[in-house]
């Protein structure tokens, strides 16, 4: 472990090239899909958890199934829709980062709208006498929920992008984990394990590691300025 | 209050920290031991080719349910381009001399009739840039592919994806239209796969499996050999294996080391691919993992194992020693 550390200090400090690269792509992967993973799932979790419509309760019990879905799975169906003899393959998505998005994005906008639908259904009644008291339209009772949940609305953010980054299974599938392009933090342990190089593979699980926490100091201190 | 937990969480990881950095280094800087040790090497049966093919445009690509798929888009240009970079004298030589300076001993050698190419290398144009390989783990956790391409990229401008599995899923994912060109090592896979019309014949060579280069197959074991294996030849130290019961880890992922390993073990055994051929032996452990894993868990049992040499040279390498 110490040894490990070491390591990990040493690659952070010498800025190695490939270190570098690797967090880079796992960087722009996990905030591109947690950024449009949000943008999905706060809308969608807040009409299932305020809205009323037939079929209501059978898409929260299909979006709380699609919460569980196995990466794996995710990333055999991404595989199989964008690789060479697939429906999608004009759109020469397999082994590049914007595939790997895509399958983030299928990943978590679920997990997204699953924690935001209580949370809206728990605000809304007050809200909704609120606007009426007040006259407001639909729009804005939805803007004001919006701005009421900013809070929670974080919180499920860092949930969202600790998922993309701490994801494997369905970028490997359809990054193919390949070096200086798609080869992100997780896979790239998986690759060091396989050569038996365990102290490389330790180092860089710290660095990922660490770079979460940072993430979530900073934003986590955002949070504080939200109100609640 | 969040405030001082978050201050509290980091100085508890600052300590932690500071915690491991003042504990004495181990002794040998290992992190794992690995308790293997190669107990047989340099049969005639366990030499281990490695060919590479060009996947035809023209083969009769299908989807997921069978229905064929005519467009599906290869770089030939490219893949032609590399295999006969890798096949000329430079490329050659290169990948025979691959590992010395490492590991004092060479990983690859270059077969006396092999596969040779002085076709002329075009440099690369928009169209034609883009290469993916697939390959096995063998030649790429080994490094050689780590070693060769930046070389090849550097002097024509091509830029060479390198997708690595075991050879079942490099073959299979050549079928499924996502790679130019694949270098595998299972010979029985890859005439399947040239019977099926997935190869072609590049200009100036005479058949689609372009064998150029091995290295052999290990049999690795507990330092002890409680078997008894040393000395002994392959398929015999097989069968004694079987025999005694000793513990065995097989890829069971139809990797070209998983393929080998099968021709090994006695016929009346009747070990296949199939899980219920092995379900009565209890120690034949199907691992269903990449080489390193495998290596490890054989080495954690205390149990035989079947490797290719170069990864079992780079695995030990880099587990035994921290490398600086």
């Amino acid at each position: 472990m110490s040894i490990a550390l070491e390591k990990a200090l040493d690659l952070i400090f010498a800025g190695d090239r490939t270190l570098l690269q690797i967090l880079a792509v796992t960087l722009r992967m996990s905030f591109a899909s947690s950024l449009a993973a949000l943008l999905f799932g706060v809308p969608l979790g807040i009409l299932l958890g305020s809205a009323r419509f037939p079929g209501k309760k059978i898409l929260i019990v299909l979006n709380r199934t699609m919460m569980g879905m196995p990466p794996v799975v995710c990333g055999l169906l991404c595989f199989l829709m964008f690789c060479g003899v697939g429906p999608l393959r004009r759109l020469k998505l397999l082994y590049t980062v914007t595939g790997m998005v895509i399958a983030q994005i299928l990943l978590i906008t679920p997990i997204v709208a699953g924690t935001m639908e209580p949370f809206a259904a728990a605000i809304y009644p007050d809200l909704r006498e609120t606007a009426l008291g007040l006259g407001l339209k639909k729009k804005k009772l939805l803007w004001l929920m919006v701005r009421e949940s900013t809070y929670q609305i974080v919180s499920t953010y860092l949930l969202g992008l600790s998922r993309a980054m701490a994801e494997v299974g369905a970028v490997s599938m359809v990054g193919g984990a390949i070096a200086f392009k798609t080869n992100v933090m997780t896979t790239a342990i998986m690759n060091y394990t396989n050569m038996g190089n365990f102290t490389m593979a330790l180092a860089l699980g710290i660095i990922l590691l660490a770079v979460s926490l940072a993430i979530n100091i900073t934003i986590s201190a955002l949070q504080r300025g939200t109100g609640q | 209050m969040k405030k001082l937990f978050t201050v509290l969480l980091a100085m508890a990881m600052m300590l932690s920290f500071a915690a491991c950095k003042d504990q004495n280094t181990p002794p040998d800087d290992s992190i794992i031991d690995v308790n293997l040790e190669i107990l047989i090497e340099q049969d005639d049966s366990m030499i281990n080719t490695y060919s590479l093919l060009a996947v035809n445009d023209a083969a009769p690509f299908e989807d997921a349910d069978g229905n064929p798929v005519s467009d599906v888009t290869l770089n030939t240009q490219g893949a032609d381009a590399l295999i006969n970079w890798l096949l000329s004298e430079e490329g050659k030589e290169l990948a025979a001399n691959f590992g010395y300076d490492e590991y004092g001993q060479y990983l690859f050698y270059l077969l006396d009739d092999g596969a040779s190419s002085d076709a002329e290398i075009p440099q690369a144009t928009e169209e034609t840039k883009l290469i993916r390989m697939s390959t096995t783990t063998s030649v790429n956790d080994s490094g050689l592919l780590g070693y060769l391409i930046p070389k090849f990229e550097e002097a024509y401008g091509y830029k060479v994806e390198i997708f690595s599995a075991g050879t079942g899923k490099a073959i299979a994912n050549a079928k499924c239209g996502n790679a130019d060109l694949i270098l595998v090592h299972a010979k029985a896979q890859e005439e399947d796969f040239i019977k099926a019309g997935f190869a072609r014949t590049l200009e100036g060579q005479n058949a689609e499996r372009l064998s150029y280069m091995y290295n052999y197959f290990v049999l690795c074991g507990p330092p002890d050999d409680p078997v008894g294996v040393k000395g002994m030849s392959v398929t015999d130290a097989f069968a004694a294996i079987a025999e005694q019961g000793a513990k065995f880890v097989s890829r069971g992922d139809g990797s070209g080391t998983h393929t080998k390993e099968l021709s090994l073990w006695p016929q009346q055994l009747g070990i296949s691919e199939d899980p219920t051929s092995f379900a009565d032996y209890d120690w034949y452990i199907s691992s269903n993992a990449g080489m390193g894993a495998c290596l490890l868990q054989a080495s954690e049992q205390g149990a035989y194992i079947l490797s290719d040499k170069a990864t079992f040279l780079t695995f030990v390498a880099n587990g035994g020693k921290v490398e600086s």
